[in-house]
């Protein structure tokens, strides 16, 4: 045992420390910015559901804010009409929403990558305006309100005795969203490792030659459309639980612009990058809108406008800029920098024997 | 019955306008076998350019075609500094940049324009007309005609004269075009040009209607949408009976289907787009051809 | 006086793969050469070398200029025209419109109209189907399209790749007899890939024999002919 945990790559040390990082980090920011983080970290599982489609499967869908928003809503009904433990509600939202991607899957088959990204983006422009519709269930356009759950008194206890503040209820979603996050990223992993995963990489890099070679097309995309609706739908269940609140103008297209944007800046077809990604799409914008209105010598009216119009922007540019320059996001340019230092680390030696440099991993 | 033929004309109004979006979508998909996200943002911003002419005195049929040329450069740069460089790339990729610079233009249009809606002015009243027992509004024959004026245009440009029939050489056969002396790459910042351009009709027609604000297209573009894949995303002609058929559909719809009412309307728009992609990927006019690179 | 067209030690390839190792070859204004040789031994990667379809090193020069660094479309214009493998048909485009992409660059009027009745003459088939669809021509009318929108663009020099490639025996003698017309005609130089070794020797005046990327043989077109040990080794018959 001893000797497997000395033998462990680097790899493996670095994401201990990350894991470390991230629970610990509530008990030394406030309560408020720990809500923040809860968020990102959201949208980090939102990513990595659409990862699994995108990076791994090839499938473009730019409508998982509607998957995001079925989960919240699944989990928002359940809670506040019939009262059920709003955590429960959790899973039961990633499997309905799970389901409902598997079934969309099955007509997806049918469509070129363009169609589908076509026909998901129209998904994602209507899906407010379905949200309202059926206003009994949903409560229309006001949403529904949810109240934010106390801590259990072990958890409290335990962060009391840590910090010696007792656990508020912010701090206290944070550590069930990062719970289920590390699980969700644990599972990716293991996807990503075995057959499944391997199954979709060989068809999301040529279906007729994954075809040839025995592999059930149409299985394995509806599945990883299943699989990565769930992870929507849960990341949406708890965007509720964060938010206290669902409704339709919490899920708008641009939600699932931000998504895809995140996906891409972190790196498509890696684990870690739905998480750098989350955390770089989430604060960008917010850090900006912070900034602006610091700078005194830029006038109200125009420091207003940028605020509401900078994070456009510079999401627009950065989505741009990465596709032209680094399609493999941050994540990418990290692994081909380290890639590349080690190559010169090693020396001519390599070189001289003739080896081809590794191909990057890029989506078709 | 005079009902029915009043909103089947609006609704031929509404679709002029789809058509010109979807036409314009058609163009660049022949160019590049690619969706432009961005189309509808980069009409919202040609729209905004032409109230901007406009509201420093110049005559709205002076601003008009003035904003056309300007959309025609604007698609050019945007083909020559943004396309370009990921012209060889997978169409996933392309497909981000696009709605990268959807996000772009968008917010470009919020950051210079501000996101107060305006109004926006017509040429045509909105009087109505006696025709045919119905009562036809001056502005969904202005429009009409409009659109008709400048898809007629864009036919005899691509099918009668030699740039147009250079610019589909290129489009479907670059590299045969290359060996006949076709600069391909201008051919493409000309699609793109001739797309933007179209594109801004549509935003023109539909700002007096919706009111000028940044995500004004948003919608519009899902119809456009709606429009090119029922008629056939290579289809020019397609892109105009499309429209034309969203259109009146979606008010029909709207009017005389009660589930529907005026806030499902996009959603028939969807149910189109996902009931032909499934039944007819092909659409109407469209061929199941292999495109030859 | 220096040839129209001047290859000068050319290798080029796909990839890591080379094709050609160093092949030197001219055209003289005017005239017909062949370039024979087997299957793969690089004869039409030597055509695309010219038009910039494949990346190339060493020198080729047209009119005395270098074609180094040129886009495909540039060489073009400069007054080559290309019938590549295939034959290049725009099969989306009618007839008509791929006649007119022949002649689309040039700006005598009078002198296309005068070529266009040429071109309708050597192949009425063309007249007859002039606003078809060119998807709906056969295989020997396609090429008989293609060597006509050729001459539309009234080159100095004209590069055909396997003009007889799967067509029947007679069609094929009546595009070659057409070839030769043109050139004499018109005093287009034309530099011929073949298979068919024996009617290309028979119109060209010099012939370039290729084995695995480099010149095997060359000489007078009718020195070859009358050379039996040439026409056993290289030429198959």
């Amino acid at each position: 045992m001893l000797q497997r945990i000395r033998n462990a790559p680097p790899r493996y040390w670095l994401v201990a420390v990350v894991i470390l990082f991230f629970v610990g980090w509530p008990t030394v920011i406030s309560s408020f910015q720990t809500s923040e983080w809860s968020q990102a970290i959201i949208l980090a599982i939102a990513i990595m559901g659409l990862n699994i489609l995108v990076g791994y499967s090839g499938q473009l869908s730019l409508g998982h804010g509607a998957f995001m928003a079925l989960g919240a809503y699944t989990s928002a009904i359940l809670a506040h009409r019939y009262k059920m433990d709003y955590i429960v509600t959790i899973p039961i939202a990633g499997l309905l929403t799970g389901i409902v991607g598997f079934l969309f899957g099955v007509p997806a088959l049918r469509l070129s990558p363009l169609y589908l990204a076509l026909a998901t983006f129209a998904l994602a422009v209507v899906t407010p305006s379905l949200i309202k519709r059926p206003d009994e269930l949903t409560g229309g356009v006001q949403g529904i309100s949810l109240a934010p759950p106390d801590p259990p008194q072990f958890a409290s206890d335990t962060f009391s005795a840590v910090t010696g503040a007792p656990m508020t209820s912010d701090q206290w979603i944070y550590y069930v969203t990062l719970a289920f996050a590390l699980v969700l990223f644990w599972l990716a992993w293991n996807l990503v490792r075995h057959r499944a995963g391997r199954a979709m990489r060989a068809i999301r890099d040529g279906e007729v030659a994954a075809s040839a070679s025995g592999i059930n097309i149409a299985g394995y995309k509806t599945l990883a459309f299943g699989i990565s609706a769930l992870y929507a739908g849960i990341a949406g269940s708890l965007f509720g639980l964060a938010t206290s609140f669902v409704s339709p103008d919490t899920f708008p297209v641009s939600l699932s612009i931000q998504i895809l944007v995140g996906a891409v800046i972190g790196g498509l077809a890696s684990i870690p990058g739905p998480l750098v990604g989350g955390i770089f799409a989430y604060f960008l914008p917010i850090e900006s809108n912070q900034w602006v209105p610091t700078q005194t010598w830029i006038p109200s009216q125009i420091a207003a406008t940028v605020v509401k119009a900078g994070p456009a922007v510079s999401y627009g540019v950065v989505l741009i800029l990465i596709m032209i320059f680094a399609p493999n996001g941050i994540v990418g340019l990290v692994t081909t920098g380290y890639t590349r230092l080690r190559r010169r680390l090693r020396g001519a030696a390599e070189r001289e024997a003739g080896q081809m440099p590794p191909d990057p991993q890029t989506i078709s | 019955m005079q009902g029915l033929t009043q909103q089947v004309i609006s609704g031929i109004a509404t679709g002029g306008i789809f058509a010109s979006l979807a036409l314009a979508l058609v163009l660049i998909y022949n160019a590049m076998g690619l969706v432009n996200f961005a189309q509808g943002e980069m009409a919202m911003l040609a729209t905004f350019v032409a109230f901007t002419l406009i509201d420093h005195g110049m005559s709205y049929w002076i601003a008009f075609p003035l904003t056309l040329v300007i959309a025609f450069a604007g698609g050019i740069l945007i083909q020559r500094i943004v396309i370009r460089p990921v012209e060889r790339a997978p169409v996933l990729t392309m497909v981000i940049v696009t709605l990268g610079l959807a996000t772009l233009v968008n917010g470009l249009a919020g950051f210079i324009f501000g996101y107060v809606p305006r109004s926006f002015p017509s040429p045509f009243s909105v009087q109505t007309v006696d025709i045919l027992g119905a009562f036809v509004s001056y502005r969904d024959l202005g429009v009409i005609g409009v659109s008709a004026v400048v898809l007629l245009a864009i036919y005899l440009l691509l099918q009668r004269t030699t740039v147009g029939l250079t610019l589909r050489a290129a489009a479907h056969h670059p590299e045969a075009s290359r060996l006949l002396g076709v600069r391909v790459s201008w051919m493409l910042a000309l699609g793109w040009g001739l797309a933007s351009a179209v594109g801004a009709v549509s935003g023109i027609m539909a700002a007096p209607i919706l009111l000028l604000e940044p995500n004004m297209m948003q919608t519009i573009i899902i119809y456009a949408f709606a429009a090119a894949v029922l008629g056939g995303i290579e289809s020019p002609l397609g892109a105009v009976v499309g429209g034309v058929i969203v259109g009146v559909t979606v008010n029909l719809a709207g009017t005389y289907l009660p589930f529907v009412g005026g806030d499902l309307q996009l959603a028939v728009a969807l149910a189109i787009i996902v009931g032909v992609l499934v039944l007819k990927p092909n659409g109407l006019f469209g061929r199941p051809s292999v495109r030859r690179v | 006086m220096a040839a129209l067209l001047e290859m000068e030690d050319v290798r080029a390839g796909y990839g890591p793969t080379s094709v050609l190792h160093g092949i030197s070859l001219s055209v003289p204004e005017g005239e017909i050469v062949s370039l024979l040789g087997a299957n793969g031994a690089g004869k039409t990667t030597t055509l695309r070398a010219i038009t910039s379809g494949v990346h190339w090193s060493g020198h080729i020069r047209f009119g005395g200029k270098s074609l180094s660094k040129m886009r495909t479309e540039d060489v073009v214009r400069a007054g080559i025209a290309h019938v590549p493998e295939g034959r290049g048909i725009l099969t989306e485009l009618t007839v008509e419109e791929n006649l007119k992409l022949g002649s689309h660059l040039r700006r005598d009027g009078a002198a296309v109209r005068k070529d266009y009745e040429r071109v309708f003459e050597y192949f009425p088939v063309l007249r007859e189907r002039r606003h078809l669809s060119a998807s709906t021509l056969s295989g020997g009318e396609q090429q008989m399209l293609a060597v006509a929108r050729a001459l539309l663009m009234r080159p100095r020099l004209m590069l055909l790749d396997e003009p007889s490639l799967g067509l029947a025996p007679m069609i094929v003698r009546a595009i070659f007899e057409i070839i030769k017309t043109i050139n004499q005609t018109d005093r287009v130089a034309i530099l011929l890939v073949e298979q068919n070794a024996r009617l290309a020797l028979e119109i060209s005046s010099q012939a370039y024999v290729l084995e695995v990327g480099r010149v095997a043989i060359k000489g007078a077109s009718a020195e070859l002919k009358g050379n039996e040990s040439v026409r056993r080794s290289y030429l198959g018959y």
